[in-house]
């Protein structure tokens, strides 16, 4: 008697799983997705936000010491910097993109598109000339390094000022809707001494910085899992690892972060932008990005300008911001659009989830996470190309993007510019601008009815 | 057996019916009984409370303007209507700063009207360079334009400028300044303004199609935790780093508004931030504002704030003297200010903000 109730409610319990809802399912997906397991987008880091601090919240899992590390790397991130000497923050340029962590990553998340290219923003060209370095790296650019600073202190001339000049794309879906993309074309105005005729730009554009320390816990081994170099599988998505050279320990390692995953580690990344974005000179990158240059010298014998215990509060805030939960995710229309998100392929590349292995920082050790990439570069197409090649990533491939806390951007940046410059101003847009490796994918999304798209836009907008 | 399958299929239907297919529905359909009071109190927050405060930011930094175009050099009545001019602008901009968001960061005015440190280096060159001074040249400099580099030039580094000690090219620094400030006043002001750019309609249409809030509560959790992030910076911030930042002692040069002596002022006003938004009131006009909310269920509550809300102001204005000399000459009065904000964003972020999480 017992166990034929535990059997009847077991019953009862599967019928339910199997039957709820089935007035709104649409005939195609029966079995919708259950997306419950994916609420801890970030593991036990997440919180749940739906405000414009989503992406500028602690770890919610941080213990007390942690905690007061990440609120001293919040204070410093937010520092503004100015000309040396000074008593507070010396040290900016003499040529720079911006003047603190902040100004180029609003609220922790994602810079808006310009619409001066010339004012403090968070959008900068890289640059190098064909080649690589020692290293594999790109080679900079005589005169101009691997980054063009468009402004200067006062009395110092920035690099060059920016330019872009659009053409226009027309891209037709299968319900007749018509969408124009704007492709971009930069080059450099106005620059303090003629640049190098075969100098290759390419355009970035900041991105959120929440959730980078899971990401950087994540094994080299679970990544390499989804690399398929040579389409072995043939489905016409390969996914390669960037190996670059680590300043911090002279040696090759994946790379993780940037748009082509150029950068290893958090600590390089932090220390770069400090110095290339802002002319900070620091302990990993002590000379000048300008050293050499005539408007790259201060003329002050203050290297480094940050201090370690700086550079380390920021690294560690960067690693332990938390990851806004997704919304919505027992909607059928969110699991409709999870469902297109596999069958479409979106999901072999932005591949929901990872495990983190066990770190310094107990708050991302060991946690499920659901980042939405693979880690790996892909050919994007000749749409998206930069042609600008930075260690094994060519001039067509780009990392995957993450797509966690995606659908909070409008309500914490107040845009929705994606992809690597902006050029993209909604999510459909982003999906449109795919190519290469995904062009199977975006030719299903343009073949979708418009209520799947709308399914599929939806959870997206849900994470 | 038959029956069996029907009692089955019935409590099937009724888990059904109780679970998944709820949140789904329920949301969008089932009203919370209190909505029409969360829609008062947002259009009143975000139309007569916030869009007014930027009201006055820009109003009286239009003035500010022509105060420092009335300025010459020698005129130390004219100088004082222009730090009284400045007071009267940095008034309502501190009284704003708990709402920082939507176009004040969006459109990236908050650096560029309330940048910190001053950039003096910047300044100087800029003075002793043969530029026309004007606004647009100003655009690029964060650290060289806003309220503090006007401060900095009306008061001077020790505080004590006078009018004869003006040059010509700071005069004409001063004013482009000031229309720097005035013009991005004014965009933060419009951004909000229901003819222009209607941030508020966000919160006005919460949980509408077309609001960035998708519900009326996530409208509330952001101006509450508005309320916790100027808390936090006042206690943690605004009064830890002069007090405690040079390894637990004074540090004199992380006082914000120490060239005025505002700073005191500076820190009520953001209290009076967190007043204004509970309360709903601004410039005398009483609307609904988180009290309304509270007072519905926790009258408790609603009491502890307010009370909170005074000592905290109360305290700050207890501190004598400068807040540059207090750092020093009587920190237990410092200490108990910080102590009293602190007690403040206690209350709102553990008590307040679950509160509002849990409607």
């Amino acid at each position: 008697m017992k166990s034929c109730i535990n059997k009847v409610g077991l019953f009862v319990f599967v019928l339910a799983l199997f039957t709820s809802c089935s007035e709104d399912v649409s005939e195609d997906y029966v079995d919708l997705p259950d997306l419950e397991n994916r609420l801890l987008a970030g593991g036990d880091t997440t919180i749940f936000l739906t405000s414009s601090n989503a992406f500028s919240t602690p770890a919610a899992n941080l213990n007390g010491s942690d905690l007061d590390m990440h609120l001293d790397g919040d204070f410093q991130f937010e520092a503004a910097f100015v000309t040396a000497p000074a008593d507070v923050n010396e040290g900016i340029g003499p040529i720079f993109n911006n003047t603190s962590c902040i100004s180029c990553h609003p609220k922790d998340g994602r810079a808006p598109f310009p619409d001066n290219l010339n004012s403090l923003s968070g959008f900068f060209l890289r640059s190098s000339i064909p080649g690589q370095d020692v290293n594999g790296g790109p080679v900079p650019a005589p005169g101009f390094g691997l980054q063009i600073q468009n402004q200067a202190i006062f009395g110092y001339e920035p690099e060059a000022k920016f330019q872009v000049n659009y053409t226009t794309i027309v891209e037709t879906l299968a319900d007749g809707t018509e969408i124009t993309l704007q492709k971009p074309d930069y080059t450099l105005i106005d620059t303090y001494v003629a640049a190098p005729s075969n100098i290759l730009l390419s355009p970035r554009l900041a991105p959120p910085v929440f959730g980078l320390g899971l990401l950087e816990a994540i094994p080299e081994s679970e990544i390499l899992m989804y690399q398929d170099v040579d389409d072995i599988d043939q489905d016409g998505i390969s996914g390669k690892a960037n190996y670059v050279f680590d300043v911090v320990s002279g040696t090759t390692q994946i790379g993780r972060f940037g748009w082509k995953a150029n950068t290893a580690t958090i600590l390089e990344q932090c220390a770069g932008a400090y110095l290339h974005d802002m002319g900070i000179t620091n302990s990993l990158f002590s000379q000048e990005t300008g050293f050499g240059q005539t408007n790259g010298s201060d003329g002050l014998a203050d290297d480094p300008e940050l201090t370690e215990e700086i550079l380390n509060q920021v690294v560690f805030y960067c690693q332990t911001l938390a990851v806004p939960a997704p919304r919505d995710i027992e909607d059928d229309s969110v699991r409709r659009g999870a469902q297109l998100f596999e069958d479409l392929q979106c999901a072999s590349c932005h591949v929901p989830s990872m495990t983190t292995s066990s770190n310094t920082i107990s708050a991302i050790s060991n946690q499920t996470i659901y980042a939405y990439s693979d880690m790996l570069l892909h050919d994007m197409g000749e749409g998206l190309a930069d042609n600008r090649p930075d260690y094994l990533a060519n001039g067509s491939e780009w990392k995957t993007r993450p797509l966690w806390g995606i659908g909070l951007t409008q309500v914490v940046n107040g845009h929705t510019d994606f992809l690597h410059d902006g050029r993209a101003k909604n999510i459909t847009e982003a999906i449109l601008w795919h190519g290469g490796e995904a062009e199977n994918a975006k030719s299903m999304f343009k073949d979708l009815t418009t209520d799947q798209r709308e399914d599929l836009l939806n959870f997206v907008n849900s994470l | 057996m038959k029956k069996s399958t029907l009692f089955l299929s019935l409590i099937t239907l009724s888990l059904a019916g109780f679970t998944s297919c709820s949140d789904n529905d329920a949301s969008s359909e089932t009203t919370d009984p209190n909505a029409s009071v969360y829609s008062e109190v947002l259009t009143d927050l975000s139309i007569d409370v916030i869009t007014e405060t930027y009201n006055s930011l820009y109003t009286n930094a239009v003035a500010l303007e022509t105060a420092a175009g009335n300025l010459t050099i020698g005129d130390e009545s004219a100088l004082d209507a222009v730090k009284t001019a400045w007071q009267n602008t940095r008034a309502p901009w501190e009284k704003s700063e708990g709402f920082l968001y939507g176009p004040v960061d969006t459109d990236g005015i908050d650096p560029a009207i309330d940048s910190w440190p001053v950039d003096v280096n910047a300044i100087d060159n800029i003075l002793s360079s043969n530029n026309e001074i004007t606004s647009t040249l100003l655009e690029s400099n964060n650290e060289a334009r806003g309220f503090h580099t006007i401060e900095y030039f009306v008061w001077g580094l020790e505080g004590n400028k006078t009018a004869s000690e003006l040059t010509t090219r700071e005069l004409e620094y001063l004013v482009a300044a000031t229309q720097n400030l005035k013009s991005k006043t004014q965009e933060l002001y419009y951004g909000w303004l229901s003819s222009e750019g209607d941030f508020a309609s966000n919160f006005v249409n919460a949980g509408e199609s077309g609001s960035i809030y998708t519900s009326q509560k996530g409208a509330l959790e952001e101006i509450v935790e508005g309320l916790v992030i100027i808390a936090d910076e006042v206690a943690n911030g605004k009064i830890e780093e002069p007090l405690n930042g040079n390894n637990g002692g004074p540090k004199p040069e992380a006082e914000e508004s120490r060239f005025s002596n505002n700073s005191k002022l500076d820190f009520a006003n953001n209290i009076r931030s967190i007043q204004n938004i509970y309360l709903g009131d601004y410039n005398g006009n009483n609307g609904n504002g988180i009290t309304n909310v509270v007072a519905l269920t926790n009258t408790t509550l609603d009491t502890e704030i307010t009370t909170a809300i005074s000592a905290a102001i109360l305290a700050i204005e207890a501190i004598p003297g400068t807040f540059t000399d207090a750092i020093v000459n009587n920190r237990t009065a410092v200490e108990n200010a910080q102590t009293k904000v602190a007690e403040l964003l206690v209350v709102l972020e553990s008590d307040l903000t679950p509160f509002i999480t849990g409607l």
